[in-house]
């Protein structure tokens, strides 16, 4: 698969799964983009600095448009609307969000709050799950906490019936950038 | 006898039509969904992998547990080996109490409630609150089971979710699912913020980086491992497995197999402490490992039941059987349900505790197709039973029946045409035994095949000569049934043979297959039996050993030879006589159509197939069945819906799980009406006597032949089919 059919692919499958995705074209303003879809979400972001983050000026952009940010602190995440937070690979094939989340405050910004922005390289799709192992396997010590995730958090416990945002974030907003 | 206890479960279950809906309407959408997202993917080859990779660590636990171990504590991580239950429950306890924790959150772990971890901590003093939506609802329902393994409060209708939330809250709540889903995360995010102490289970762990996986699709694992400041896992060795590279092919089957996602919203890799948030601060997290033996590497060390610890616990096998569908998980008594639960449960509780579980298997194999871990669950079932009877013995009726009789064909012979003679007035000159008295239960729903008056060994005497210069010698292993109830079949299979040029047999002394005696768990019979058969089938020097019953063709392939295994004579014997044998069937489709079979088509006649369980997943024949009937003329097949489902026959099992029986019927009966069809084909006589005996009490005018009496009507005899 080519880079644009995997990018096709995790798309198609992340929102078979109950993501949303934006892709945002390189030479777009990606700030400006993302706040548009973060509007309606709510207005206290828990955000976790990232290159990303940093390269596209998101921080700044959100204090502009008037979004209350905490990037650290006692009780970081617990009140927030969304969190914000980069990821290091996309899994084609299940459309599906891998990162190393060892860092307590990336895991706290992509579990606590009703909803997750995740950050994502358009280039960091691999096919399968099992590209994405050995991409850790070859960089060095193992994780200490790897964390895949795919749409939002779910569960069909009452009469099988599908509900959406149980202890996770009920919306996953995937943005994939340049 | 089953437990008073257990026949209490079974009943209530029985009773239970919310219970029952929940079930049955899962189990058919599952059958779909689970196509679908495996669809494009070789299963064999998978379930080959993980099979492969379960059983290679299966035979070294302790080696990976070594590494598990050593990169944990490299981590910082603290592994404690428990070998009970009691050890495992006693170091949990000393954990939390040097912590002065009072609360627990735990996300879903069947080791914990394996050994009874809440109780336990709740007795200390310490308040545990499970945060998987399903079983936090059934802990605020005291007494209440769980149905089923990974849907435990499948049964539950949301209004009496309502109740339980009403009461939780002290406040009235609406049956609005969203909104009480939105109830459990208010309520518990607070508990996750509150408690001192985080215990999950694991779906896998990886001895080469001492890594702890975890899959939910909820979240509560997340946080469960994320929030509290100290974190224990509990697990089994089962659960290990050598390289990270060998999770791959789990978690492809896992998700697929339980639930028919193709991921679980979370798929979460623990690798020794990681850093949290304590008094305000970040720190590591205290990072605990329970590894549980508790009957697992006295498993491992079991020639037979090593298999069973290739599980991945996916539910797979539950969700397709259809006894589990009509009982569930609250009957089984013990927190490993279905078949294979009855096996977990022989190791991890007692032989006595798995006695009653396992007896609810029909041996149908439908769970033995879909396991993606390729257990072989019904037959690591039969090899339970043959424990479970070496302990505490046959029922004295079976022990007669079974040695007295069966395992003596002169005896049998006399005794069933004895019984032949006397019930004239049962069977009202019809066929059929519609009611026994005394035994009302039993024939409630189902009228029995009256015997025979004269049985085919006798009959066969009197058969057409062979042809001058046969094709093939062929001898027929009739089996009881044929032999005592249906010599018809027999007959029909004689005089089709014949007409395709080939000599018929009946070898004299051949006996009961032995299966009987099998399914209940009296091995030995079965070897006596299986002796008799061979010295009397080798008598006949045919090239091929014709059965038309799948039962008696299991045993004569895959029993003898296996029972005889250890004895070299005998085995080579019984190996030779495995290569010949050939169901009636299968050998019409090699002999190509027979001459006198493809009559003239007049308006061809409606039939829809019945698959006999054994039939097609052990014999693999279901499709050579049906080439052969597609080909005759006369004949036009019709599917019926769930073909393939058991018919809930099952031997004995009809006389000791009667209801259970009857329910497996009745919704075979629904399948076969709704075709239009007025002739059912199957290849078992044993299917034949259920549905037969449905259809009868039914009024029904559907009849219900066996392939060869298809075959023999529509063609040769050049009668109508009906
Ligand atoms: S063989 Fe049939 S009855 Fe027995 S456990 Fe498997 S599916 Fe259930
Ligand atoms: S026995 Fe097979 S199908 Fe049943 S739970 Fe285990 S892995 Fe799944």
């Amino acid at each position: 698969m080519g880079s644009s059919d995997l990018l096709t692919t995790f798309c198609r499958q992340a929102e078979a799964m109950g993501a949303q995705t934006l892709c945002v074209a390189e030479g777009e303003k990606a700030a400006d983009r993302i706040i548009a879809s973060m509007r309606p979400l709510g207005s206290r972001v828990a955000l976790v600095a990232s290159p990303l983050v940093e390269e596209i000026g998101l921080e700044e952009a959100l204090a502009g448009a008037e979004f209350e940010v905490e990037k650290e602190g006692r009780d970081f995440a617990r009140h927030a609307d969304i969190g914000i937070v980069e990821f290091d690979l996309g899994i084609a094939e299940t459309g599906t969000l891998v990162h190393d989340a060892t860092d307590l405050k990336k895991r706290l910004a992509s579990m606590l709050p009703l909803h997750c922005v995740a950050l994502l390289r358009s280039g960091k799709v691999v096919p399968d799950m099992a590209e994405a192992l050995s991409f850790y396997l070859k960089s060095g010590q193992w994780p200490g906490y790897l964390a895949m995730v795919t749409g939002p958090s779910r569960t069909a416990d009452i009469e099988r019936s599908l509900t959406i945002g149980v202890h996770g974030p009920e919306g996953l907003l995937i943005v994939l950038l340049g | 006898m089953a437990s008073r206890d257990f026949q209490q479960r079974l009943q209530k279950a029985l009773q239970n039509p919310s219970l029952r809906g929940a079930l049955e309407r899962f189990a058919d959408s599952y059958v779909v969904s689970r196509e679908q997202v495996f669809a494009g993917r070789d299963f064999q080859a998978l379930r080959e992998r993980i099979a492969a990779i379960k059983a290679d660590a299966a035979g070294r636990y302790e080696e990976l547990a070594r590494e598990f171990a050593r990169q944990v504590t490299e981590r910082g991580g603290k592994v404690f080996f428990a070998s009970s239950a009691a050890a495992a429950r006693d170091y949990i306890l000393k954990v939390a109490q040097e912590h002065r924790v009072t609360e627990i959150v735990k996300s879903k772990s069947f080791a914990t409630e394996e050994i009874h971890l809440n109780e336990h901590l709740e007795g200390h003093g310490i308040r545990c609150f499970e945060t998987d939506l399903a079983e936090w609802i059934l802990q605020l329902m005291p007494g209440e089971r769980p149905s089923h393994m990974v849907m435990p409060a499948i049964h539950l209708p949301k209004e009496e979710v309502a109740r339980v939330f009403s009461n939780y809250l002290g406040e009235p709540v609406e049956p609005d699912i969203k909104n009480m889903v939105r109830i459990a995360r208010r309520e518990l995010r607070e508990r996750f913020l509150r408690a001192g102490l985080g215990i999950s289970g694991a779906n896998i762990a990886v001895a080469e980086t001492g890594t702890v996986i975890i899959c939910t699709n909820e979240g509560n694992g997340r946080l469960a491992t994320t929030v509290p400041p100290v974190h224990i896992a509990v697990f089994g060795y089962e659960k290990l497995v050598p390289r990270m590279m060998d999770v791959v092919p789990i978690l492809e089957a896992l998700p697929r197999s339980g639930t028919a996602q193709p991921i679980t919203s979370y798929v979460t890799m623990i690798t020794g402490p990681v850093p949290v948030e304590r008094d305000g601060r970040e720190g590591p997290k205290e990072f605990h490992v329970v590894l549980l033996d508790n009957g697992r590497l006295k498993m491992a060390a079991d020639p037979v039941f090593k298999e069973a610890l290739q599980c991945i616990r996916c539910a797979a096998c539950t969700n397709v059987c259809p006894v589990f569908q009509l009982v569930s998980g609250q009957v089984y008594g013990f927190i490993y349900s279905g078949g294979i639960g009855s096996i977990l449960t022989a190791f991890f509780n007692s032989l006595a505790d798995a006695a009653d579980p396992q007896s609810l298997c029909i041996g149908c194999r439908r769970c033995a197709e879909v396991c993606p871990a390729h257990v072989n669950i019904p037959d690591l079932v039969l090899r339970l039973r043959e424990r479970v009877v070496k302990e505490q013995g046959l029922p004295l009726s079976y022990r007669a029946a079974l040695r007295g009789v069966v395992a003596h064909p002169g005896r049998m012979y006399t005794l069933v045409k004895a019984a032949s003679r006397l019930q004239g007035p049962l069977s009202r000159g019809q066929p059929f035994i519609r009611r026994l008295p005394f035994f009302d239960n039993f024939t409630r729903g189902r009228s029995l095949p009256a015997l025979a008056r004269e049985p085919l060994r006798d009959r066969a005497r009197r058969l057409a000569p062979p042809p001058e210069r046969p094709r093939l010698r062929a001898a027929f292993y009739s089996g009881c049934v044929i032999d005592f109830m249906y010599p018809e079949i027999g007959e029909a299979i004689f005089a089709l043979l014949r007409e395709a040029g080939a000599e018929i047999v009946f070898p004299a002394g051949q006996g009961c297959c032995g299966a009987p005696a099998s399914y209940a768990g009296d091995p030995d019979t079965t070897l006596h039996l299986a002796r008799l058969n061979i010295a009397s089938l080798e008598g006949a020097g045919a090239d091929v050993v014709v059965t038309a019953c799948p039962t008696c063709a299991v045993a004569l392939k895959y029993d003898y030879p296996r029972l005889l295994g250890r004895d070299e004579v005998w085995s080579r014997r019984a190996q030779s006589l495995a290569a010949k044998v050939k169901d009636f069937t299968e050998l019409v489709g090699e002999l190509g159509p027979l001459p006198r079979l493809q009559g003239e088509a007049e308006a061809a006649v409606k039939v829809t197939y019945h698959d006999s369980c054994h039939y097609k997943r052990h014999l693999h024949l279901d499709q050579v069945a049906r080439e052969v009937l597609r080909e005759q003329a006369g004949v036009e097949l019709v599917e019926m819906a769930e073909s393939e489902r058991c018919c809930g026959f099952g031997g004995s099992y009809t006389l000791k799980y009667p209801e259970i029986s009857r329910a497996l019927l009745e919704r075979k009966l629904r399948r076969i009406q709704e075709t239009g069809a007025k002739v059912v084909a199957t290849d078992c006589p044993g299917c034949l006597i259920q549905l037969r005996g449905g259809l009868d009490q039914k009024g029904s005018p559907i009849r219900v032949m066996h392939t060869a009496e298809v075959l023999y009507r529509a063609g040769f005899k050049a009668e109508r089919v009906e």
